[in-house]
Parts: structure tokens; sequence; C-alpha cells
């Protein structure tokens, strides 16, 4: 989709480049070469993304971060990754800039550049509102920018609907530069699948096997946070604690929803049309305690940081930093936040997906192994679409069950070597 | 072979010229008899009074391959359109409305067409409609001499459902004693020529009493697990078991078959081979010398890319604001039938599985004007639709639009159609078929 001209134009998708790079990362990164000259931003869904296949919720988002300079991948998840599937187009390579602002709507195979220009100014949940009403339905994902992105943040980011995404790259300044509010996503299409039966019924096999894995009976971010060693984070933030919520067809409620403006052990309706939010950010969420914030300090924060569309690591970093702890005065930062803000340590995954095993210790004997381990383990997720943060969880999902899933998903075969070199030419 | 491929064989031969008899060959599946057979123009009526249950027998048409279709409404048939055809099918709705609609012109008009040889298949209102009656509007469709089994002077106790279980008839009720699938059995009378126990989903059809001049096709026999009784359950079967559920009778040259439930329902193999058959045995006997089609024209290229385009977009638009609204707590009555927004999507869906063939297809066959008409009515069509969401998410009330709407998602529906068959004489490009080995996206 060129934003410049208004061009768009489809592509099949070529089973030998399936065959070689599998998808996902693996062929967004292929995509981003592609059309490099144009400075894209490509979407993508996973191999398994949008099927059966336990925790396949992942997109992904690859562009040139303006943090680092290089190319890097940022994952979406909640309902979004699956949505991107079912719209038809499991790439979509976004090139040049818009001359007003804009939106892309990706729905049933048509792909449509709309103007945004209303929009232009507003934040993300109201975008969003904004958005679904438009066009009618409240399914409707958004990767959506808010005032950060399109005042040129290096911070900004990406959200998904309302809340916080794994954007740590600053994708959200690259829409900005484009003049892209916001791409919307919905579709209610079928998969093909070589072997359906048997993928089917090997799904099933799977989710029974690793639902009584290590991580049953746990539940949200304050439970990661203390398989992380994170001892208080529980009893912290316990008494804003309203449900917890799962990305797609994910068998770990990853989401953390607090009630900040009304009694969280309330089951009716809220009497407000949003009292809390939705935590799936466990690095900012920490960096905020470690701040010294309040559990609802911190909620108020990621919420801001969500309605601006900036990185709350990010805030959260300067705020540990500066020592601020008024609210308003946080927010208020957000405008011309730049620094001190450090580099995000990995070098193309996001650092959104903690950097070691959860629950289980997936074999490894000591933290210093964590490092390799966890590169490669996020490149089989981004390139199989298996949600980034529960592949941590869930050492039964291995690389030769997701070979075998391939095998009976597209009909093709993969070979451990092939994936190999598709993890290799990911993690160059 | 399935009987779906049976027909679709048949049709493919004949559209290729071959010389095909009844009861031979591939046309095996059809009575003897000397005669030669070949492609039957089929009206279908879509005009008002109609709900959605026409639809059905597209579906059935169009997986036998009876192509040669012609979407009609009332005014058409008043100005002589079911002169060029020769069998007429008139599925469910509300009889006084299509009989209205239709007037003393089109009762005029449907007359002389059987009479002159033409087929009529009624089923559900459409087999109420030639029934002998003295109610206003339904008194000029006095074509047969069959009773109404289901028609009482006091409404009987209803047991679930109220809005689908009676409807007044002038001083009476015909009241609608059961829902869903019931068992039926032919008699083995020409040219349904066993005596085989088949099912048929019944939706407010009449069960009949015939006089000598009708012949009895088939006859109730029993309910079924799906079967869903609105009154108790002794009165249905007195109602129902051992009335007539289908019966043929002759009119002039041609002659009318009458089905109480709906056997062109797509889930119902069997009464759908029926349909087939009727229409292959009953249908005029003399070919048509038909109109000229003036001002069709074939676009192809980027033209008709555009326009598939358009479409596509505005249908899929509709569709997934019509997937949100089922489920919104609202039902609109009009006329005298309750349409809850599960029925919108029926019509979007006709189009929507259809429309990625109509791309294939080598170019795209319409009457000049009718692109532009057809861009329009789509985006009218999304843009009540986002209306109606909005106002219902106001809880403000939809009535209008849901009138026009199911107005406009009828045209809109009938108008693609119509393209669609009249498109499927272009040429295909080959290989359109292949499956994709990888997990892609599929209509």
């Amino acid at each position: 989709m060129d934003l410049e001209t208004g061009q768009i134009s489809e592509d099949e998708l070529d089973d030998e480049l399936v065959g070689q790079k599998i998808g996902g990362v693996g062929i967004t990164t292929w995509l981003y070469e592609a059309h490099k000259d144009s400075d894209p931003i490509v979407l993508g869904a996973g191999l398994l993304t949008g099927t059966l296949f336990p925790a396949s919720a992942l997109g992904v988002i690859s562009a040139k971060s303006p943090r680092t300079g290089g190319l890097t991948h940022s994952p979406f998840t909640l309902k979004a990754g699956m949505e991107l599937k079912y719209t038809g187009f499991d790439y979509v390579v976004i090139m040049g800039k818009s001359e007003k602002p804009v939106f892309l709507w990706l729905h049933d195979g048509v792909a449509d550049i709309q103007d945004a220009s209303e929009f232009w100014g507003a934040d993300v949940w109201s975008t969003t509102d904004s958005i679904r009403k438009s066009m009618g339905d409240d399914l409707i994902q958004t990767l959506v920018i808010g005032p950060a992105g399109e005042l040129g943040s290096d911070l900004a980011q990406i959200c998904v609907n309302y809340w916080a995404s794994g954007d740590c790259w600053g994708f959200g300044k690259v829409f900005g530069q484009k003049n892209l509010k916001s791409v919307a996503l919905r579709g209610m299409g079928l998969l093909e699948i070589a072997d359906p039966e048997d993928f089917v019924d090997q799904c099933f096999n799977v989710l029974e096997t690793i639902k009584h894995g290590a991580f049953a009976g746990k539940n949200g971010v304050e439970d990661i946070l203390t398989a992380m060693g994170e001892k208080d984070v529980k009893e912290w933030i316990a008494p804003f604690v309203h449900r917890h919520s799962a990305c797609y067809n994910t068998p770990y409620p990853t989401n953390t929803f607090i009630y900040l403006d009304e009694n969280p052990k309330t089951l009716t309706e809220p009497s407000e049309q949003e009292p809390g939010f939705l935590i799936n950010d466990i690095g900012a969420l920490l960096a905020l305690k470690k701040a010294g914030l309040s559990a609802e300090s911190a909620g108020r924060v990621l919420k801001a940081c969500a309605k601006y569309g900036i990185d709350p690591t990010a805030v959260a970093e300067v705020t540990a930093k500066s020592g601020q702890k008024d609210l308003e005065q946080i927010e208020k930062s957000f405008a011309d936040l730049k620094g001190p803000v450090s580099d995000p340590k990995a070098k193309k995954f996001s650092s959104w997906t903690p950097g070691r095993p959860l629950f289980s210790d997936f074999g490894l004997s000591d933290d210093s192994a964590y490092g390799d381990w966890w590169v490669r383990r996020q490149a089989v997720a981004y390139l199989f679409g298996i949600h980034p943060i529960f592949a941590n969880m869930a050492p039964e999902i291995s690389e030769e069950l997701l070979i075998e899933m391939f095998n009976k998903g597209t009909g093709l075969t993969l070979s451990q070597e092939t994936l190999d070199k598709a993890i290799a030419d990911v993690c160059l | 072979m399935n009987f779906y491929d049976s027909y679709a064989s048949i049709n493919q031969k004949l559209a290729r010229g071959a010389n095909l008899h009844y009861g031979e060959d591939e046309a095996s599946i059809l009575p003897c008899d000397s005669r030669p057979l070949r492609i039957p123009r089929i009206g279908v009526y879509a005009g008002s009074g109609t709900s959605h249950s026409w639809l059905w027998f597209v579906e059935l048409f169009d997986r036998m391959l009876f192509h040669d279709l012609v979407f009609l409404t009332e005014d058409m048939v008043r100005e002589g359109a079911l002169l060029d055809l020769d069998v007429f099918v008139i599925s469910g709705g509300d009889t006084i409305g299509i009989a209205e609609g239709l007037g003393g012109e089109g009762a005029g008009q449907l007359e002389s067409f059987i009479k002159g040889g033409g087929l009529y298949l009624g089923s559900c209102a459409g087999a109420y409609l030639p029934l002998k009656s003295s109610k206003l509007h339904l008194d000029r469709f006095n074509f047969v001499d069959i009773k109404i089994a289901n028609l009482s002077k006091t409404l009987p106790e209803i047991k679930r459902l109220p809005s689908k279980a009676s409807t007044v008839y002038g001083c009476d009720f015909v009241y609608h004693p059961v829902r869903e699938a019931v068992r039926l059995r032919l008699t083995g009378r020409k040219p349904f020529m066993s005596k085989q126990s088949f099912l048929a989903p019944l939706y407010g059809g009449p069960s009949m009493v015939t006089g000598r001049a009708s012949d009895v096709l088939a006859c109730y026999e029993g309910f079924t697990e799906k079967t869903l009784f609105l009154v108790d359950e002794t009165l249905a079967e007195k109602t129902l078991l051992g009335k007539v559920a289908a019966a043929r009778t002759d009119m002039g040259d041609g002659s009318l078959y009458l089905f109480g439930p709906h056997f062109e329902h797509p889930h119902f193999t069997v009464a759908n081979h029926l349909v087939a058959t009727a229409i292959f045995w009953d249908m005029k006997r003399e070919r048509i010398n038909r109109k000229s089609s003036d001002g069709e024209i074939i676009i192809e290229g980027a033209a008709k890319k555009k326009l598939i385009l358009d479409i596509k977009r505005e249908i899929s638009n509709a569709r997934i604001v019509s997937v949100g609204l089922e489920a919104a707590p609202v039902k609109w009555t009009i006329g005298c039938k309750t349409y809850e927004p599960e029925k919108i999507r029926v019509f979007l869906e006709a189009i929507w599985k259809r429309i990625n063939r109509l791309e294939r297809s080598g170019g795209v066959s319409l009457h000049k004007g009718a692109d532009e008409q057809l861009a329009a009515l789509a985006i009218h069509v999304r843009q009540i639709l986002r209306e109606m969401k909005s106002r219902i998410d106001d809880r403000l009330d939809t009535q209008d639009l849901a009138e026009d709407l199911f107005d406009s998602l009828r045209r809109l529906t009938m108008l693609f159609l119509q393209i669609y068959f009249d498109s499927s004489g272009c040429s295909r490009p080959t290989g359109s078929h292949i499956l994709k080995k990888t997990f892609s996206f599929s209509e």
C-alpha cells in the first residue's frame, strides 16, 4: 500500500517463500528487504496465527526503529494478530507518506485507505472508539497511534485498541511520519489447511497436554512477576485486580485488568464506560513499582501512556530517574519526553517479553544460558505466530512440534535445517 | 455421483449442445420419456411480499447449474415477463403481500403462463397463493381446488413462538403447528416414482387437502428430533399427518406443483432432487422465442476489476456490521412477517459467496447502467446498516431503517444475482480452483 500515491497492489503468497522463510518475521524481514528503499512498515501474521494451535495470537510489525536505526520487530497480540490473518492479508507492506492523515481499513480481502483527518490529534482511546463507531462494529481491532506518534516522539508506541503493545522501538513515530493514524482490522474469512482433521486433532492434543503445565492455576502479570522473583507484586496490585484476560486462543491470561475508578470486586456492569485499565506490559509495571508508585498510581500512569500512545517502559524509566510521583506532572512530561532513556536491550525482538523462562526452567541450568535461548525462542515465536510471552512458559511447544504443525497445515515439508536457517536469517 | 452433480452434469451437457433424453445416460436420474431434454429458463420471484427463502431456490439452481435464471419483481410479472419463461417459482413470504403486489394483472399473467404450458412451483407462501380463497387479493388466484388443512375458526392454544405460530386469515386463522424438519413420504406418482420417505423443513407452509383434479405427490408422515411444536402435539398430528405436503395440478397446457414444506431448502438433498425432477419433467414443452437482450454489455479488464472491488468492499463492510447486529436484542415486523437481524446476512452471504466466482469469470454481463445501480444499492445498504448500528447503540427506534434495509437488500441481491447468472456463460480462466497449500484466506 503506497500512501503517497494511494496505489494498492496484491500478490499471492508463494509456497516456495513459505517453505524457506516459514512466516511471520521470516517473511516480514524478506518483504522489508525487498522494499527497503521505500522505508516500509511491514505487518505480518505468523504461520499458525489465527489457527486453533494454542497461543497462535501473534502478529508482527517490522520496520526500521527510530530508537536503534535498525530493522526491528514488534509483537501485537490480544485479538489483533488473529484479526490480521482473518482480513485475508497475511502480510501488508506500507510505503510512502500520505499527504493527509489516513487510516488503513483491511477487511475480508479488501484494503482501503481512508481519511483520518477527523481523528488526527485524538488520543488512542477516542480514535479506536471513533473508528469502531464509524465502521459500525465493536470487534474491529486497531493498531493505532496517539499524540506521541503524531508529534514525532522516538518513544511513540503503536497501541492495540486501547492498550499498550510490545512496541518498544518507536514505531508509533514511523506511523506518524507517514500520516498513518491507524490500521483497522476485521475479517470473517476461513483458513485453508492442508490436512484439517489431523491438524485440528493435534491442536486439541497439544492444548490438553500443555494446559496442565507449570503455569496451571496462575494468572496475569502479577503471577509472571512473582515467577520472576518479584515476591510482593501480587499483594501490591491485588486490591485493584478485577479480572484476567487472555489473548486469542492463549492458555495463560497474560493480561491483568485493574479497576481504578470503581470497586474491582463488583461483578455487575460498571457505571462508567471504562473504569480501569488492561495491564499487559510486565516490565513497565515492575519499573513503576520500583520507582515507588502505588499500584493505583502505576495503573493511572499506564493508562495515560496508552491514551497518549507512548512506550510505558520508557516513561517508567524516566519517572524512576526523576523521582517524580505526581501523576499530573508525569503526564505533562509526555509531550517532550526524550530521555535519558536507554535503548531497548534486545537487538531485534521486543523486550516486552521477559528475558527468561517463566514457570518452567526449559532445562536451562543457569541464568547465563538465558540470552541465546531467549533470542532463539522469540525468533521461533515470531516465525510461527505464537504469543511470545506464552512461548516462554510452555516448553511443550517445541521446535519439533512446530515443524510437525507446519507440515500438517501447509502440506509442505519443513526440516530442522530449514528452520535453523530461517531463525538465523531473522536474528542477523 | 450425488444429486447435485447429476443435475449439474445434465445442465452442463445441454449447455454444450448435447442431445440428452429423459432416463438415459446423464439423465438416468429422471423418469424415461422420449422427449429430448433442454435447459429450462426459470423465473424466480423476488418481488414484494417475499422473505429471504427465494434465495434457497437460487442456491439449489446454482448447485445444479440451472443458470438460465431471471429474477422478477411484481412489475416485471405484470408487464409480461413470464412469457419468456419455462418455469416460474415463488417461495416463502407474506402470501397476501405477494398477491397484493402482483394484483389482478399479475394473476392474469400467471394464469396465462400456466395455461400456455408453463410450470409453476410454489412453496410455502407460494403454495398458499393459488389455493381457493375468497380473501381480498388472494381471490384473484383461485387456480386450484385444494383446501388448507391448517385453517381454523378459532385460534388454537399457542405453545411457543407466537409471532410465527399463526396468521389472521379473514375471519379465520391459519396456524402453523410445527416448524423445522418434518418427515414426508412420496406416493409414487409421476414424476416422483418412488415411495421413499424423506425430510423437508416446514416454516409456515400449508398442510393440504386435495380434490380429484390434483395428484398427491407426498404426504406428511411424521416428525423428527428437530421438529419444534408450536401447538399441542396431538393437534399438530391431527393437522399434518396423512395430509398432503406436495401436490401437482394440471391447468390448461401447464401445471402447478405446490409444496407445503420448503423442498428447495439447501440442507435437504432429496427434496431438492424432487424440485429439479419436477422442473425437467413439467417445464414448458415448446421452446420459447426469447426477446433479444438489447442493451446487454460485457465488461472486462480494469472496469470489471473495479466493479467487483467496489461491490466486494461494500458487501464486506455490510457483513461486518450485520454480524455485530446479530447480538442486538431487536426484531422488526414488516407486513405480517417478523424479521430478526440474522436474516440480513442471508442476503449478504448470497452475494458474498458468489463474488469471487464472478471475479474469476472472463467478463461481467449486465445491462447498461446496472453496474452503477448495483454499486449505489450496495453503498445504500452499508449506510443503512451503519446508521442502524448507531441507533441501536443509542437505544433508538430502527423500524423505518429496517423496512428500507430489507427492501434494499432484496433489490441489491436480485440485481447482483441476475448479473452473476447472466455472466456464467462468460469464459472463465482455467485453473481457478487450485488448492492453496499455505494457510490462505478463502471466501
